[in-house]
């Protein structure tokens, strides 16, 4: 530091001194080194002295520095409207045989349509966790996919009174569909989404907690939009930060098992779907 | 893309409302939530008393990770898995497709700056990476010294935004600190953080110390000394490092905890023969009795609400559970079966009596409701004993001693799963968690 300060070129007004020649030259070098000096010194001294953290020692005067708690501030808003709409489809290799385009409940706004930038395969340096469902759509037989159980996936066995409880509720409310089609695809979701599904069972209330949340799905089993909470049970004034959170691992589940492996010939069947989360066999 | 889209959308106007098909899901996964705790990035990179901000960003989403992954509910991915690396601007617009790619289900990601008196303010974000949307978002400025505190602040805010119930990773443990032959025990007041930095001795290990409880306050701590062989309850104020006995009384007094409003003190008194329950006013010095029957009543604790006082007695021959209004009547036996029950804290949210089960030759850390139903058992080593909550009635730490072994402080989550050793310099006995700091 002081080094490069005393190569600093010379003033042009050396005329107030009374010495001249080199004397006078090295006389003024010297003096601005010194000057350098000490302000760098000066400078050291400020930077040390003002903000040493305060020794580590076992005193309890520390405890009560460190109890000063922190103000809570607001940090700036972010300078975009809203958080990217994205889809979870699988951007390369479309399936071998895609299925014919179908209606989607609702037009997509083209500006929000754009895909964030998938990042590239290769860079990818340690092994990713694996998805629970990310293969790429492929032509498999209904009764492929009832059978294939998905890991982790704790389903129970079904029997009789079950599987007329599932027709009963997948029967759908205003057209006449083949019940044992909309049982079989209400499994087909089941199987698909219960493994995405982590429910904060610890909490107190979790009990008496149910969520219905309502997902459309384009043809190729990716969900449109954001899956929208159309009913809560178990919500009361004291738990409502808690049953927010329920709702979300919900709704978590439906955009992680995105996009869902079904039938494409059935997809008018389960292109809206109602999914009721219970943890009833959790807690 | 596009053409198929319009399609479609040309097809909707044509096609009538959709059949709604109802699925039932009765069942999920109970694993930890895979979340992404990033190195937080330098928006205006600078010096502070602590280190540079770039470093304190790296260092605050260890400590915040550390913290998630330690509740048992969260696994932080390790950061040579990320495919991205967060930059300033990505602390606002974070890029959820690469954070999606190691699965990630959140992001917690933020920024510190140095404020121009020296301190940092910690901008902490947090992120459901598959919805892609902003869950939480906070501030806290503190000084360059306070960055731990901050980080935990931080932690707490998204334990909470995420599980729905509050967070207890900024507070502290009180303990004893043990060394020495087992004939010669030193035992000294040492206090840390929840997550075991910041440790430091209070006291010199001259005298005997026993049972240290945390005042709602933070700032006292009221505790057994052996001080000039006259084993007494003391009262130690951080602030000041002043300790004082609480008063002279007859006989031996032992086993404190403060009340609720932190203006009182319960404790037990060996007057006469006879061992029973007291409550000192601190201010007035007023003490009042609240047990009178003939055996030992001690380890008394208060419901969060003050209106009742869980302790325990061997009145009905071993040592058992008994639940009492805060003025001494209406007392009742809670805990019954095999074995002994001893230790009972209430836990802070009022649903839970933790305590140590002897039964077997072996100790064990139950939960009981405080009507005496819902007894369960949470920990299974071979001596486990004197149980503390988290601010939050979340988790209970304990001090662990294998056969014959010295002592350690552990932590179990209420469900019994997430047991963890919790490192101390020298051996750990008796901790007691202290209430979120303010």
């Amino acid at each position: 530091m002081s080094l490069s300060v005393a190569h600093l070129p010379q003033p042009a007004t050396t005329a107030g001194l009374n010495v001249s020649g080199p004397e006078a030259r090295a006389l003024i070098v010297a003096t601005l080194a010194h000057i350098a000096l000490i302000a760098a010194l000066s400078i050291g001294w400020a930077w040390a002295a003002k903000p040493l953290p305060p020794a580590d020692e076992i005193t309890p005067v520390e405890f009560v520095d460190i109890a000063d708690a922190p103000r809570v501030t607001r940090p700036p808003e972010p300078s975009i409207e809203a958080a990217p709409q994205e889809t979870t489809a699988p951007p390369e290799a479309p399936p071998e045989s895609q299925p014919v385009p179908a209606p989607t409940p609702e037009a997509l706004p083209a500006p929000d349509a754009k895909p964030e930038p998938e990042p590239k395969a290769q860079a990818k340096p340690a092994p990713a966790p694996k998805k629970p469902v990310a293969k790429p759509l492929d032509t498999q037989t209904l009764s492929n996919l009832i059978n294939k159980a998905l890991p982790k996936a704790k389903i129970k066995s079904l029997n009789t009174s079950d599987l007329a409880k599932t027709i009963e509720a997948a029967q759908p409310k205003n057209a006449a569909i083949d019940p044992r089609a909309a049982a079989t695809l209400a499994q087909a979701i089941r199987a698909q989404v219960a493994p995405c599904w982590n429910p904060p069972i610890g909490g107190a209330d979790v009990r008496r907690m149910t969520v219905l949340i309502g997902a459309e799905y384009r043809a190729d089993g990716s969900v449109t939009s954001s899956p929208r909470v159309i009913s809560q049970t178990g919500v009361s004034g004291q738990n409502k930060d808690y049953a927010r959170a329920f709702a979300e691992t919900a709704r978590r589940a439906v955009l992680r098992c995105s996009p869902l492996k079904l039938p494409a010939d059935l997809y008018p069947l389960w292109k809206s779907v109602e999914i009721n989360f219970d943890p009833e066999q959790m807690t | 893309m596009r053409i198929p889209f319009i399609f479609a959308t040309a097809l909707l106007a044509v096609t009538p409302a959709a059949a709604q098909l109802r699925v039932d899901i009765n069942s999920g996964i109970s694993q930890p939530m895979p979340i992404a705790v990033p190195a937080m990035p330098a928006s205006a990179p600078a010096n502070t008393a602590a280190g540079t901000t770039a470093e304190l960003g790296v260092r605050i989403a260890e400590v915040i990770a550390n913290d998630l992954g330690s509740s048992g509910l969260f696994r932080p991915i390790a950061p040579a898995a990320y495919t991205t690396i967060v930059t300033p601007a990505d602390v606002l617009r974070p890029q959820f497709a690469a954070w999606r790619t190691v699965a990630a289900q959140a992001l917690i990601t933020g920024n510190v700056t140095a404020n121009p008196d020296g301190g940092i303010t910690l901008a902490c974000y947090a992120y459901d990476v598959f919805g892609g949307d902003e869950l939480t978002r906070q501030g806290f400025v503190t000084t360059a010294a306070g960055w731990r505190r901050a980080a935990h602040k931080c932690a707490d805010l998204v334990y909470s935004r995420l599980t729905g119930e509050s967070g207890y990773f900024d507070s502290r443990i009180v303990y004893i600190s043990e060394t020495g032959p087992r004939s010669k025990r030193i035992k000294r007041l040492a206090v840390m953080d929840q997550d075991g930095a910041g440790h430091r001795f209070l006291t010199s290990g001259q005298n005997l110390v026993l049972t240290p409880r945390f005042s709602p306050s933070q700032q006292q701590i009221t505790y057994m000394s052996f001080e000039g062989n006259r084993p007494r309850v003391w009262l130690y104020q951080l602030g000041t490092a002043q300790q004082q006995a609480i008063g002279q009384f007859q006989g031996m007094s032992f086993a404190p905890r403060f009340s609720p409003t932190g203006q009182s003190l319960v404790f037990s008194m060996a007057v006469g023969g006879n061992t029973d329950i007291y409550t000192l006013d601190i201010a007035s010095k007023r003490l009042t009795r609240l047990t009178s029957q003939p055996g030992i009543e001690t380890s008394p604790s208060y419901s969060p609400d003050g209106s009742k006082i869980v302790f325990e007695s061997d009145r009905g021959g071993a040592q058992q559970l008994y639940v009492m209004n805060a003025d001494g009547t209406g007392q009742s036996r809670i805990s019954f079966g095999d074995g002994r029950a001893a230790s009972p804290v209430w836990s802070p949210r009022g649903d839970l009596i933790a305590f140590t089960r002897f039964g077997g030759g072996r100790f064990a850390i139950n939960v009981i409701r405080p009507d005496g139903s819902g007894e369960r058992q949470l920990t299974n080593g071979y001596q486990d004993e004197a149980a503390t909550w988290s601010p939050n009635g979340r988790v209970i730490m304990y001090q662990r001693s294998g056969r014959g072994g010295p002592p350690s402080l552990w932590s179990v989550d209420l469900s019994g799963q997430n047991e963890r050793k919790l490192r101390t310099p020298l051996d750990g006995s008796d901790p007691a968690w202290s209430p979120l700091l303010d």
